[in-house]
């Protein structure tokens, strides 16, 4: 099988290549993206990427198959190399470090501000503070994130304003703590929101809901804290 | 917030639109926003015809004639096929405003609906315009 790769070495190169390699695959078999990069970097072992459990659990491979964002170790060669060649580039719109590793700075920085962490000012009573199962149901959906970047680098919006958009990811976490019972800075996480940029640059185009490798849905969430802060305006 | 990269002279992988794919939910809304600026231009040249038409007879007859020329009723044809597609497009972001179509199959069939039922109000329009 025919592979392009994005190539780019700091020390060596002026600027990023694409890399064409011959992969064998076994006859019958149908890898993951993951292994495929694997037998390429036995052909050229100075190829340089991500990755961890090698099972959709870590978050450290996601990367661009033909186009679309996902995790390498949990996406299907025939799945994305249709047209029987496979191109892996890195995730769009972050910085690159070298070949598919990307500066992911811009990303962490979007998800620290959101405040990930529960806020209570309130007594602890010397138990966990406790939770319905009806409460702890408006978690789902939300908690499953593993940060993976997948959805913030495949929306444009996030590609044109990483600074002051926080993007689908930082987003959802964002609505997770919003939506938590336990939670007591509902006031101060929205108006930390309310401005043009943080969640009002979401288009509603739905990249997030098309890559997450979790099947998770940023836009709604986003929805849902426009919601808020109407509610909370009015 | 201040964000300072390490190296700014990092190379990015944003190639548009070969290489990065988008989705069609993603075209219907890139193409929302052209038509809108596109109708910048487009709703002037509507007000000018109306206020044409309302300023005497002549003016009015005027007009008419004006508008049996092939590229003038053209290009009203593409203003008012913008302002059917931004329309349309709009009513849909109004629907997901209210939490409809807001899934991953949602969405793909809203961007889908909006392009069928402004390719069938443009069909239209074009009979309007040319009957």
């Amino acid at each position: 099988m025919q592979v392009s790769v994005y190539r780019y070495n700091p020390d060596s190169d002026n600027a990023p290549y694409m890399q064409d390699l011959e992969v064998d695959i076994p006859a019958g078999r149908d890898l993951m993206v993951l292994d495929v990069m694997h037998l390429l970097k036995e052909q050229d072992e100075t190829l340089v990427f991500r990755r961890s459990c090698r099972e959709g659990v870590c978050g450290s491979d996601g990367v661009n198959m033909n186009g679309k964002n996902g995790l390498a170790c949990v996406t299907p060669v025939s799945e994305v190399a249709t047209s029987g060649k496979l191109v892996i580039r890195p995730l769009p719109g972050l910085p690159v470090i070298r070949d598919l590793v990307v500066d992911m700075s811009m990303f962490y920085a979007q998800y620290e501000r959101i405040q990930p962490y529960l806020m209570n000012d309130e007594p602890t009573t010397g138990i966990e503070r406790l939770q319905s199962p009806e409460e702890r149901e408006k978690l789902d959906g939300l908690y499953e994130c593993i940060l993976c970047a997948c959805c913030s680098t495949s929306c444009p919006s996030f590609w044109w304003n990483p600074d002051r958009f926080v993007g689908p990811a930082g987003l959802l976490q964002a609505y997770r703590f919003l939506a938590d019972s336990r939670d007591r800075a509902t006031e101060e996480r929205l108006s930390s929101l309310q401005d043009p940029f943080s969640v009002f640059r979401c288009r509603g185009i739905m990249n997030c809901v098309n890559v997450c490798p979790k099947g998770l849905n940023p836009t709604r969430a986003i929805g849902h804290i426009r919601s808020m802060l109407l509610r909370r305006a009015s | 917030m201040q964000i300072d990269p390490v190296n700014n002279k990092r190379p990015v992988n944003l190639d548009l639109p070969t290489v990065v794919r988008q989705p069609f939910p993603a075209l219907i809304s890139i193409t929302h926003r052209v038509s809108g600026v596109f109708l910048l231009v487009g709703v002037g040249f509507l007000l000018y015809l109306l206020q044409e038409s309302f300023s005497s007879p002549s003016s009015f007859a005027e007009l008419q004639s004006l508008l049996d020329g092939v590229g003038v009723r053209l290009f009203l044809w593409l203003v008012v096929s913008a302002l059917l597609y931004h329309w349309v497009a709009g009513v849909r972001h109004l629907l997901m405003d209210i939490g409809v179509g807001e899934t991953l199959r949602g969405g793909r069939f809203g961007a889908m609906a909006v392009a069928a039922i402004s390719a069938v109000l443009i069909a239209l329009a074009g009979v309007w315009i040319w009957s």
